[in-house]
């Protein structure tokens, strides 16, 4: 027994050690440098200040924001839309392929991202794969504008998050209780209703789950945007890295990031409030 | 606050650095073959640590957030070069224990970046000029940046992505210095770029070689070595020094103040300043080489391709890049995102 409890406090004290070192102490370090002015000698001076803050609130910045939402956005409804019926078909499977399509899934995470990412180029380009075999066979006859644009980016950021959106959905699904929908077809609902009034209600917090895991990387992975988009929108991770390379500003580009982490938390808030205490909690 | 700032950064960085008779190199990727640090290694016995930054801006970022990152020998821009010796980062170059100073081609010595060469000894330089691809049905025309706002153009320039570059174009347009730092003439800059925008299809500046070979922009800016690199491939490409003038790039060695291995530095900046040396390098990276005496050596085909080496008549036309103050980068900084913003 007494055994038990020392390893307790070992793993416990290695989560607050790392918690503190790797996660408190460089956001407060960063906090701190957004409250503090800089000169061209220094990086980060004194006196402090609130006038980093009050920079943020400019057109150019909020217009850059609200850009990185809508792109966000718009990926986590299609990941939503085609992660969905993905989800749902791979965990209702009864067939023996369902533990290997969930391994398809995770494999392509044992690669890094930003390699993935250089392997669309090598897709999408005017003598990429796809534009490549196209014309291989005749169908077209002058290269496709696959790359360079926002499609681009849409087809670059929906294909490095969609197993964020599947794989919450698929545990959720997977745990669905047959006899609420049973129950429903017994009562006469048809496929939709059932899908409607049962389904989707009892599926709603891998949804937002689901939601949350892609629509906060998609603010801030901006690589992709970079590299498939060819650099010609700023986006919310281009402007703090610039603050902090180009303009040499890190209280400006501190306070960005928590501009940008606070409305983050914010969303995480709102998801938070909106599932505690719900009666769908219940019934997983 | 800074101090526990330096000691994490320092404590990463000085890891790698614990060997006693050794030289730390921070140099951009590509550019210094591996043979040839083995040969220095062979030569002097010295062990070279050798990393790679991605853009002075990085350099810079981390040699000001730790007093002494370790780093012996570094490659910053001109520009960079510039604002370091004036803040008093880099270590006065003692001439006598560089013998091999005298091969430097003097028309990259002396420049209102580093008057006298006090701090650094130039490496490798380039043009920012036009690159064309020939199959590209309207390119026959085009001799200058002006030239690029032709309406026949949409969609089709690859411009480098970095806010300097870009705005030299304008200013140049303009009529304007590259290295203006009047926040008027940076503004009128902007709004003439803003009009350039409809043609604008990329901006790149870490992949321009493939770029170019691979069709996936036919005409836009680049520098005169990577065009050279790629005609090798593709012979349809053209490069084209244009007639409104244009920047010259000097990348350049210095040694940091209070580096850890001072005398070391010394013997591999004198090594890397040695004709065949630096000949064995000039032909690796294929950017064209501030050294005379390596230029020489080179094979015909080379150092008589107005591609690699231009005519002095044609360099005159040319501008050195030298450092702007933090508020003038500040300005180029909103115009350039209200740029990409705009469309």
């Amino acid at each position: 027994m007494k055994n038990d409890s020392t390893f307790k406090l070992f793993s416990l004290s290695i989560v607050w050690v790392w918690l503190l070192f790797f996660s408190l102490v460089p956001y407060g370090l960063v906090i701190i440098a957004s409250l503090l002015s800089h000169s061209e000698n220094n990086l980060i001076q004194l006196p402090f200040t609130i006038k980093n803050y009050i920079d943020v609130n400019n057109i150019i910045y909020l217009r850059i924001l609200e850009k990185s939402f809508y792109l966000a956005g718009l990926c986590t409804l299609i990941c939503l839309v085609l992660g969905y019926p993905f989800a749902y078909i791979i965990a209702r499977m009864k067939s023996s392929f369902k533990g290997l399509l969930i391994l398809l899934i995770i494999i392509p995470f044992w690669t890094s991202s930003l390699i993935r990412t250089y392997s669309m180029i090598a897709i999408l380009k005017s003598k990429g794969i796809i534009n490549s075999f196209l014309m291989g066979i005749g169908l077209i006859h002058t290269p496709l504008p696959l790359i360079f644009n926002n499609t681009a980016v849409l087809i670059g950021l929906v294909y490095n998050l969609l197993p964020f959106m599947v794989l919450p959905l698929l545990t959720n699904i997977e745990r669905l209780d047959n006899r609420l929908i049973d129950a429903a077809r017994d009562l006469g609902a048809n496929r939709l209703t059932t899908f409607r009034k049962i389904i989707l209600p009892l599926t709603m917090p891998g949804i937002i789950a689901g939601c949350i895991l892609v629509f906060l990387p998609a603010m801030t992975i901006f690589y992709i945007p970079d590299l498939l988009g060819g650099a010609k929108s700023v986006l919310a991770g281009n402007l703090i890295q610039n603050q902090f390379l180009i303009s040499q500003n890190w209280p400006f580009g501190s306070a960005i990031s928590i501009v940008l982490a606070l409305l983050l938390a914010m969303l995480l808030l709102i998801y938070w409030k909106s599932t505690r205490g719900k009666k769908e909690r219940d019934l997983l | 606050m800074k101090i526990i700032f330096s000691l994490i950064l320092f404590f990463l960085a000085s890891l790698s650095f614990a060997e006693e008779n050794s030289v730390n190199v921070y140099a951009w990727p590509g550019v210094i073959p591996n043979s040839v640090i083995q040969q220095f290694e062979k030569e002097t016995g010295i062990k070279v640590n050798f990393s790679t930054f991605d853009s002075n801006e990085t350099l810079y970022a981390k040699l000001r957030a730790t007093k002494n990152a370790g780093y012996d020998v570094i490659e910053p821009s001109s520009y960079y070069i510039d604002r370091m010796r004036r803040q008093n980062m880099l270590e006065k170059l003692d001439k006598n224990k560089l013998s091999y100073f005298k091969n430097l081609n003097p028309e990259f010595l002396n420049q209102s970046y580093d008057p006298h060469n006090e701090y650094s000894t130039p490496f490798i330089w380039g043009v920012t000029g036009i690159f064309i691809n020939k199959n590209y049905p309207h390119s026959a025309a085009i001799k200058k940046w002006s030239d690029l706002w032709n309406k026949n153009y949409t969609d089709q320039l690859m411009l480098l992505n970095d806010a300097r570059e870009v705005f030299s174009i304008a200013l140049k347009t303009l009529g304007y210095s590259a290295n203006d730092a009047n926040s008027d003439h940076i503004k009128k800059a902007y709004l003439k770029l803003k009009e350039l925008n409809p043609n604008i299809k990329l901006f790149n500046s870490d992949a321009v070689i493939s770029i170019l070979i691979d069709d996936d922009a036919n005409l836009g800016m680049a520098w005169n070595g990577d065009a050279f690199k790629a005609k090798q491939e593709k012979a349809q490409i053209e490069f084209v020094y244009p007639e409104d003038g244009f920047v010259i790039w000097v990348d350049n060695f210095a040694i940091t103040k209070n580096a850890p291995h001072r005398e070391n530095a010394y013997k591999f900046l004198n090594f890397i300043l040695r004709a065949d040396v630096a000949q064995k390098i000039a032909l690796d990276n294929l950017y064209p080489t501030a050294n005379r005496a390596a230029q020489n050596l080179l094979p015909e085909k080379i150092k008589n391709d107005p591609l690699v080496y231009p005519s002095h008549a044609i360099l005159k036309r040319g501008e050195f890049q030298t450092d702007i103050p933090d508020s003038a980068l500040a300005v180029y900084e909103k115009y350039w995102e209200e740029l990409k913003m705009s469309e």
